[in-house]
Order: C-alpha cells, then sequence, then structure tokens
C-alpha cells in the first residue's frame, strides 16, 4: 500500500518536474492566430505539433463578445468585441481537440489537430 | 427558425445555470449554517447587492484587465478571487467550527468572511452572465430569447440553492453543522483546481498531459458533467497539478474543520 502511494507520488513529482524543464527550455512557443468573424472561427482548422506548448492568439473581429471554449483543451476565455485574447495550450497528446464560442455554438466551431 | 430558437433559448438556460448554480450553492449553505450558528442572515442581501455591483463594474473593466500580464490578465484575475474565496473557506471552517466557545469575538469575523465570499463569488460568476447578455443587445428577438433562457437559467440555479439550503437546515445543527462543511469542502477544493487550471491557461503554471480521461465515462459537455463541475469541480481531464491541488485542498479543509473542532469537544 505505501510502496504504491510512494510510486504515485513518484510519478506526480516526474510529470512536475518534467513539465518545469520542457516550460524553461521551449521559451519560444509556436504562436498560432485565430479570427472570430462573423461569429466564425478563421480558420476553424488549426495544426499544431504533438508535446508542444502552443500560443493561441483569438482576435474577435465581431463588435459582439464571445467566448473561446473546449472541454478537450480544458480551455474557457472571454473574449470582448474587437478584443484579441491569448491562450496557451499543450502540451498535447496527437488527436483531434474540438473548440467552439460558448455565445454562438451553432456557427463558432473549430478544431485543433495535434500531430 | 423555431428549432434555430429553441435551441438558442437552451444554451443560454445552460450557461446560466452554470454561473448561477456555483454562487446559489455557496450562498445557500453560507445561510444555513448562519441559522445553525445562531447569525442573522441580514449579511446575505449586503453581499448579493455588492457582487452585482462587482459583477458590473468588472465586466466594464474586463477589456482593459484582459490586457495585464501580456494578455493573460482575465486568468490571474480570476484565479486570484477563487484562491481568495478557498482561503476564506478555510477561515470559515475554522470559525465556524470554534464558534460557541468563543461566538462573541468571532461572530462579526465569520460574517465579514461570508460576505466577502458572496460578493467575489456573485462578482466572477456575475460577470460571466452579463458578458453573455451584452453579446446579444444590439439584436432584440436574440436578445429577447437570450433573456428568457438566462431568466430560467437563473430560476433552475435559484431553486436547487433554495433546496439545499432546506436541506441543510433541516438537520440536527451537529448534522447540518458536518453535511454543510462537507459541501463546502467540495467547494473550496472545486475552487483551488478551477484557480490551477487558470494559471495553466495563462502559464504560469506548468501545464502537463492529463492524469486521466474519464470524458467517455461522463462528459464535461453534458448535464450531469455541468453541474458536478459546479457542485463538486468536476474534469474529464485534469492535470497531475490540478488533480494534488484539489485533494491537497480537500484534506487541508478537513483538517481545518476537524482541528478547530478537538479543542471544544475536550473542553466539554
Amino acid at each position: 500500500m505505501l510502496f504504491r502511494a510512494e510510486r504515485l507520488l513518484l510519478q506526480i513529482t516526474l510529470v512536475f518536474v518534467c513539465s518545469v524543464v520542457s516550460i524553461t527550455t521551449h521559451a519560444e512557443k509556436p504562436v498560432i492566430e485565430i479570427e472570430i468573424r462573423d461569429h466564425l472561427f478563421w480558420p476553424s482548422e488549426v495544426r499544431v505539433p504533438a508535446n508542444t506548448k502552443v500560443k493561441l492568439l483569438v482576435y474577435n473581429r465581431d463588435s459582439t463578445s464571445e467566448e473561446f471554449e473546449s472541454y478537450e483543451l480544458n480551455r474557457e476565455k472571454v473574449i470582448m468585441g474587437n478584443r484579441k485574447a491569448v491562450i496557451f495550450i499543450g502540451p498535447l497528446l496527437p488527436g483531434v481537440y474540438p473548440f467552439f464560442g460558448e455565445f454562438n455554438p451553432d456557427t463558432a466551431q473549430g478544431t485543433v489537430i495535434v500531430e | 427558425m423555431w428549432s434555430d430558437g429553441a435551441e438558442m433559448l437552451l444554451t443560454s438556460v445552460v450557461i446560466v445555470l452554470r454561473e448561477v448554480l456555483e454562487a446559489s450553492l455557496l450562498v445557500s449553505i453560507l445561510s444555513a449554517l448562519s441559522g445553525v450558528l445562531g447569525i442573522s442572515r441580514r449579511w446575505t442581501g449586503w453581499a448579493l447587492l455588492f457582487g452585482l455591483a462587482g459583477a458590473v463594474g468588472y465586466s466594464f473593466s474586463v477589456a482593459s484587465i484582459s490586457d495585464w500580464f501580456d494578455g493573460v490578465g482575465q486568468e490571474v484575475v480570476s484565479a486570484m478571487m477563487q484562491l481568495l474565496i478557498f482561503l476564506l473557506l478555510l477561515m470559515f471552517a475554522f470559525l465556524a467550527t470554534r464558534a460557541p466557545g468563543s461566538r462573541r469575538l468571532s461572530e462579526k469575523l465569520i460574517v465579514l468572511v461570508m460576505a466577502v465570499m458572496v460578493a467575489v463569488a456573485v462578482t466572477r460568476e456575475g460577470f460571466e452572465i452579463l458578458v453573455y447578455m451584452y453579446a446579444f443587445s444590439a439584436e432584440l428577438p436574440r436578445f429577447m430569447t437570450t433573456l428568457a433562457g438566462s431568466v430560467m437559467g437563473a430560476c433552475i440555479g435559484i431553486s436547487i440553492g433554495v433546496l439545499i439550503y432546506y436541506f441543510v437546515s433541516a438537520l440536527s445543527p451537529r448534522l447540518s453543522l458536518i453535511v454543510g462543511l462537507g459541501l463546502l469542502a467540495l467547494v473550496a477544493a472545486g475552487m483551488l483546481s478551477q484557480a490551477v487550471l487558470l494559471l495553466i491557461q495563462a502559464d504560469w503554471l506548468p501545464s502537463q498531459l492529463p492524469l486521466w480521461d474519464s470524458s467517455g465515462w461522463l462528459s464535461e459537455s453534458s448535464v450531469t458533467g455541468q453541474l458536478l463541475y459546479a457542485l463538486i469541480g468536476y474534469e474529464a481531464t485534469p492535470t497531475a497539478l490540478q488533480a494534488s491541488f484539489y485533494f491537497g485542498g480537500l484534506l487541508l479543509f478537513l483538517i481545518v474543520a476537524v482541528f478547530a473542532v478537538r479543542p471544544r469537544e475536550e473542553v466539554s
């Protein structure tokens, strides 16, 4: 029982240390720009490298506010009209991660493809 | 056309319900515990009023706050508010369990702690609702649908709060203190884990691959997932850092509550 707990603790510490290291070594994060126009994301599909932290720059060109939201990416951020927002995502495993505009979920949809 | 409107209505019900539920839970448990501790519940009115004023102020200044700290001001301010609520909840647990012995001394402090907590929570949640409503204020038909949905969502959220209030109040004083503090422990842990998530999003804390993925079992986007998110801070794909802060926060809260109770039991 103790062995199990110790191993879990060790795993947590390792993950923690690895991510601290990966953060300090990858000071230059790739930047990806997305625009919101007429409640649509442009581009609606972005490709990012796996296991890398990426800086998303989302420009809201509409006059109304929008909320960038993704359950898969665990991200949520309000972007006021005619403003930009910075959202850091990753490191991520390869896969497809949908995101959407919470205020206009029927039109504002996009995906992050990690490869 | 009809289905469009119906979908919009449902979206706003869910968005507003989720925001209202978090604050309504906090208010209902704290007012129920006020009753148990023999404290007047008058503070709730003031706290809600200050919270609403805070929400209006925050929603007007969010555009400039967002630009703070290289564009992550919103995350940092929001995380600080949640950390503050977490710390105030710890203080409340300490004071509430000690209260019978030194009530006179700590009653004012308990009221202040509860009122600030509720005001901050309402500021945070109210802000999101206001921004959501502003987004549609230009188009009247859409605004009316959104307004109707928001009112429905708010009513459901408040009703759940009222149910919890009566449930906690109906128990025996000792049991309602235990159940109330137990629920608050979950709220506190959820606050801490959300604050960590926001600081990860802001790149102030290291990001990691998720520790587990329970989205196949219970999706965060489902109604149950959303309710559990508000009640216990449920996350389908938490990172190790988030999970350790969640369980660490839960443990810390329970330790504070239990240790604060002990001296009283020794005296009696």
